[in-house]
């Protein structure tokens, strides 16, 4: 709502100073948007209103918010008692959604102009002078709140009938090119041949008033706010006659509403010849007073001086009566305007604070007996961040769905353990349909995006989570797995050695150092069988990360065929994922073991390992059976080649050995080594691995 | 030179005693060592003129030959000859190893105004930052963090937090409906909402924060997913001033040591609601285009818990209190990082991380 400077002047005392007349707008919460110049009104502000107020739209409703926080006394403009004479129109309520109408006729001069000082609020407010009668209507609305509407009573034939529309009913809708066929059901002002108006919203079209009407029917009434709003919506119409309507108008308006309408035509020659008012089936029922404490008050507001008269007083504003009922306690009455947003105690607290000042009111800080440490898992979480903040990587944060495309982007296809989703059934974005069961597809495009922009290293992760139709879960429908992911892609310049791609054995290590800082031992294993992402990663360079042999996690280079769907050239990004689940794990404290002081003694043993037997079985095999003082055992060295014509890896292990005092001698080392080797060859023996001299 | 020595092997020499005399021998290897340039070269000059075969060490075997008169002179000035070649052979070497330094510096020259090569730390989203930050501040308060699904019901979005069904306030959160009826959550007052369904002891402290989703066409100021973080406290006996004093609390630590201002607002789950406006940093007051001309800016959103809140999960509002706020956390990130294209936070160009992290991004 826009509003000038000098109109509201005209309603209540206000501030000179638009910055202190903006400044105290927003001090009784009705938000300034902006302040612009007017040639003639002064300042004109654009006010957001607040949801639950439909008293607020309307110039008297901002009025009366400002008096109740100033004192001041809120000047209504002239408003004209209705005729007793009868409306010659018969007007009839058949529904009870509508709660009282009424029906003015109006007589007077075609083409008549209201004063242009007189129209400029509208004017102000957006709308264009169009003629008195319209005129008038859209100033009594934007003064008092009070939706108004005029037919052009020769074009109403009969009586006039609120009633719900009957199936394939059509309305000739204001400014629409031709009739739509309404929702059945819909509230309509109807005469004996046709729909008027779609109550609460819009008129139509062949009703309307034009240049030259000489006879007006005014309507003005009361309906069920929920009613108006489903309407506004089902018809995708919004008018300022919807929007006051919906956010539940003042029921005491209806007949201050249409005298201002006739007030306002009174200046240009119209004279009213009769009214009538109808109560619908079921009238507004009054709502209860409310038993306001005088103690309660001050406790909520922290005011202990806070009297029962200052109290009255200040309620007394904004239209309550209060009545003391006894007892330090006050009946309050609620104004009608105020019916839809006032129930509780509370809500009269509100007013009061509203009236004294939000800024006014005592300051205190409540009792804090000690502050608290963040949890376990913030503090893990914290770790596994640190340790990817330092490899160079840097957070990001993705989109919790994507489009159909993206699924088709990865080949996921019917059957597939990635193809059912859940999915939104109202997105306004095609790319928001589905709720992502999986998080490379967004990865993936990090790489993506970036390349488009230049940037050819890549190294990003992202706490996220995805979502998991489950029919089984609490809400019947999906759960929702927590999870991180990591992905790399791009080498980082290197002007003293040859750069290096990122690749698979990089996550390793994060998983590695991931491990260490959560102290979980997370190892890497064969995918395991039902990865969901298996066909998304090389099937030659990917791998599970399990715990205790459960999967927590995979690892791997994202599958070329998924490279080349993104439009990914040059780059052959990695991927790591791992569950959330792992900060709850529990892991083991580092027990510092004091290094031994003897200079340790090392080996070397090589093997001859065949494509698809790992290292690490190969190294478990040797560690498990060396000696107690066998201190580690470390791939220090892989070595490609072929063997027979089959591409085989020589992998140098590094053994060393604790010593101790007197010295271990060679052939007692030797011989651990040889007991090595012979574990190895009989466990891995049959599978091709042999020693390598 | 000229010593009883020196003319002894003289005379020695022109006997043919020994091979030459000291003035010989150190020609010979001044010559010698000065076409030696480098340490290999010089080492051979060692070796030709004080070796076992050099001249020198034939003179001294000669020697024996000489009378026990003579034999101490002629001895004395060998060693002395031997004694000049050693120091300028030594000298000489090293020279030539400063100058073969030299040159291997020269070599190994590195143009250090390339970049380094340190590992380049990364860095956490900016928005992650501000609820890092947000969350230390109601840590000291004694708030703990709580998770909640983003999928949710209506009941945990709407209903339960005095939102029906048809009410305006739907509208200021257009929702993402989901399949079998669901939501993608509008707000994190949801996680307020299961907590307070549990029933927890009193007092509850509890901060959410995460993901939100609005199914609102999506421009660079508007999102369809965005962050927040709320807290919300239960707890008899808490007042309005105690909220006006915590949101001071909170609003100072966070922004800084600036005039604040509270302002009514509507919320559906508060009653009554408050806005905090914090002075513009940019004008102080005066009103510029970053705080549209109101010289405030609004920072948080807050109220007293609404009575009907309480009813919906059984707690008796005369009994209790409860005051709940929130932060539009990825808007502080943006204006933290220094942009109001609140969407670049959320695409993954690292070009916009790098440059809210570092100067040399």
């Amino acid at each position: 709502m826009k509003i000038a400077h000098h109109t509201l002047s005209r309603w209540v005392d206000v501030p000179e100073d638009p910055r202190a007349l903006r400044s105290l707008l927003d001090d009784v919460g009705i938000e300034v948007k902006r302040a612009e110049p007017h040639p003639t009104l002064g300042t004109a502000f654009t006010l957001e209103l607040l949801a639950n107020r439909g008293d607020h739209h309307g110039i008297h409703g901002v009025a009366r918010e400002i008096g109740g926080r100033t004192g001041g006394e809120v000047r209504v403009p002239p408003v004209a008692a209705l005729p007793s004479a009868p409306c010659p129109v018969a007007a009839f309520v058949d529904d009870p959604r509508c709660f009282a109408y009424s029906l003015v006729l109006l007589e007077g001069p075609a083409g008549a102009v209201l004063p242009s000082d007189v129209v400029a609020p509208i004017e102000v407010a957006g709308q264009k002078s169009v003629g008195a009668v319209v005129d008038a209507t859209n100033l009594a609305s934007l003064e008092l709140g009070q939706p108004t509407h005029a037919f052009d009573a020769d074009k109403v034939t009969g009586c006039v009938r609120v009633r719900a529309s009957v199936e394939g009913e059509r309305a000739w809708l204001l400014f629409t090119p031709e009739p739509v066929v309404l929702p059945a059901g819909t509230l309509v002002i109807c005469d004996d041949v046709s729909v008027l108006a779609v109550a609460g919203v819009i008129g139509c079209e062949p009703s309307k008033t034009t240049a030259s009407t000489t006879r007006v029917l005014l309507e003005s009434a009361t309906f069920e706010p929920v009613t108006v709003r489903k309407t506004a919506r089902a018809l995708g119409v919004h008018t300022d006659a919807a929007a006051r309507f919906e956010r539940g108008a003042d029921p005491s308006a209806m007949i201050t509403g249409a005298g201002r309408v006739v007030a306002l035509l009174d200046r240009v020659g119209f004279v009213a010849r009769g009214a009538s008012v109808t109560s619908g089936p079921e009238p507004l029922p009054e709502p209860a007073p409310i038993d306001l404490s005088i103690q309660g008050v001050q406790r909520a507001l922290a005011c202990p001086d806070l009297s029962a008269t200052e109290i009255e007083q200040r309620l007394t504003r904004y239209g309550y009566r209060c009545t003391s009922s006894g007892h330090g306690r006050l009946s309050v009455v609620v104004p009608p305007h105020r019916r839809w947003d006032v129930a509780f105690v509370d809500d009269l607290y509100e007013d009061l604070a509203r009236s004294i000042g939000y800024n006014e009111l005592p300051t205190s800080i409540p009792r804090v007996p000690h502050g608290v440490s963040p949890s376990l898992a913030e503090r893990r979480k914290s770790r596994v961040d640190a340790v990817l903040v330092a490899a160079g990587f840097y957070e990001v944060i993705t989109d919790g769905f994507y489009g159909r495309a993206t699924r088709e982007r990865l080949g996921v296809t019917e059957g597939h353990p990635l193809w059912a989703h859940v999915e939104t059934t109202n997105a306004l974005d095609r790319g928001y349909s589905l709720l992502k069961n999986q998080a490379l597809a967004q990865a993936v495009d990090a790489v993506a995006v970036n390349q488009r922009m230049r940037t050819e290293v890549v190294r990003a992760f992202e706490w996220t989570r995805t979502f998991h139709p489950d029919p089984s879960a609490p809400n019947g429908v999906c759960t929702e797995r927590p999870l991180l992911w990591v992905i790399a892609s791009g080498a980082e310049v290197d002007w003293a050695h040859a750069s290096r791609e990122p690749d698979a054995w990089l996550m390793a290590g994060l998983v590695r150092e991931i491990s260490a800082a959560l102290g979980l031992r997370l190892e890497l294993r064969p995918v395991v069988d039902g990865e969901p992402l298996a066909s998304l990663l090389h099937p030659g360079r990917s791998a599970s990360v399990v715990r205790d042999g459960a999967r927590v996690g995979v690892l791997g280079e994202v599958h070329p065929v998924v490279v080349r769907s993104a439009k990914i050239k040059r780059a052959r990004p990695v991927y790591l994922e791992l569950d959330a689940s792992v900060l709850d794990l529990p892991g083991a404290p580092v027990v510092f073991v004091e290094p031994d002081t003897y200079q340790p003694a090392e080996r070397s043993l090589a093997f001859t390992l065949p494509i698809r037997v790992t290292a690490a079985e190969v190294g478990a095999t040797l560690a498990a059976s060396g000696p107690s003082w066998v201190r580690s055992v470390t791939p220090v060295d892989v070595f490609h080649h072929e063997e027979a014509g089959a591409p085989v890896r020589t992998v140098t292990y590094r053994i060393v050995m604790n010593q101790e005092d007197p010295p271990r001698t060679a052939e007692s080392m030797n011989a651990a080594c040889d007991a090595m080797v012979r574990a190895v060859a009989s466990a891995h023996g049959p599978r091709g691995v042999a020693q390598r001299a | 030179m000229a010593s009883a020595g020196t003319e002894t092997v003289r005379a020695l020499a022109e006997e043919a005693l020994v091979p030459a005399t000291p003035e010989e021998l150190l020609v010979g290897f001044r010559a010698d060592l000065a076409r030696a340039t480098d340490p290999a070269a010089l080492d051979e000059v060692r070796r030709a003129h004080t070796g076992k075969k050099s001249a020198l060490k034939d003179a001294l075997t000669r020697l024996r030959d000489v009378s026990s008169d003579e034999r101490p002179a002629a001895a004395r000035a060998l060693n002395e000859v031997q004694r000049l070649m050693e120091a300028e052979l030594d000298a000489a070497r090293d020279l030539a190893e400063r100058a073969a330094l030299a040159a291997q510096l020269d070599a190994e020259w590195q143009d250090l105004t390339l970049p380094g090569l340190a590992a380049r730390h990364g860095a956490l989203h900016p928005v992650t930052l501000v609820h890092e930050r947000c969350l230390d501040v109601l840590r000291r308060l004694g708030f703990t963090l709580e998770d909640g699904p983003e999928v949710e019901t209506a009941h945990h979005n709407f209903d339960a937090l005095n939102i029906p069904e048809h009410h305006p306030a739907r509208d200021m959160q257009d929702t993402f409906w989901v399949s079998g009826g669901l939501l993608l959550r509008s707000h994190t007052t949801t996680v307020q909402a299961r907590v307070l369904s549990e029933r927890r002891p009193l007092p509850i402290k509890i901060a959410s924060a995460g993901r939100v989703y609005r199914n609102e066409a999506v421009d660079a100021t508007h999102l369809a997913m965005f962050h927040q973080l709320e807290g919300l406290w239960v707890e008899p006996g808490l007042a309005f001033s105690d909220l006006k004093g915590i949101l001071a609390f909170v609003a100072r630590e966070l922004f800084g040591d600036h005039p604040i201002r509270f302002k009514p607002k509507y919320y559906p789950y508060t009653e009554p609601s408050v806005g905090v406006d914090v002075q513009c940093t940019h004008c102080h007051g005066a009103g510029c285009g970053a705080c549209h001309g109101a010289g405030w800016v609004t920072i948080l959103g807050s109220g007293m818990v609404h009575p009907k809140v309480f009813l919906q999960f059984g707690y008796d509002p005369s009994q209790v209190s409860g005051l709940a706020f929130g932060l539009g956390t990825t808007r502080m990130a943006a204006q933290a990082v220094g942009t109001d294209r609140l969407r670049m936070l959320y695409e993954q160009d690292l070009r916009v991380h790098r440059a809210a992290h570092r100067r040399d991004s």
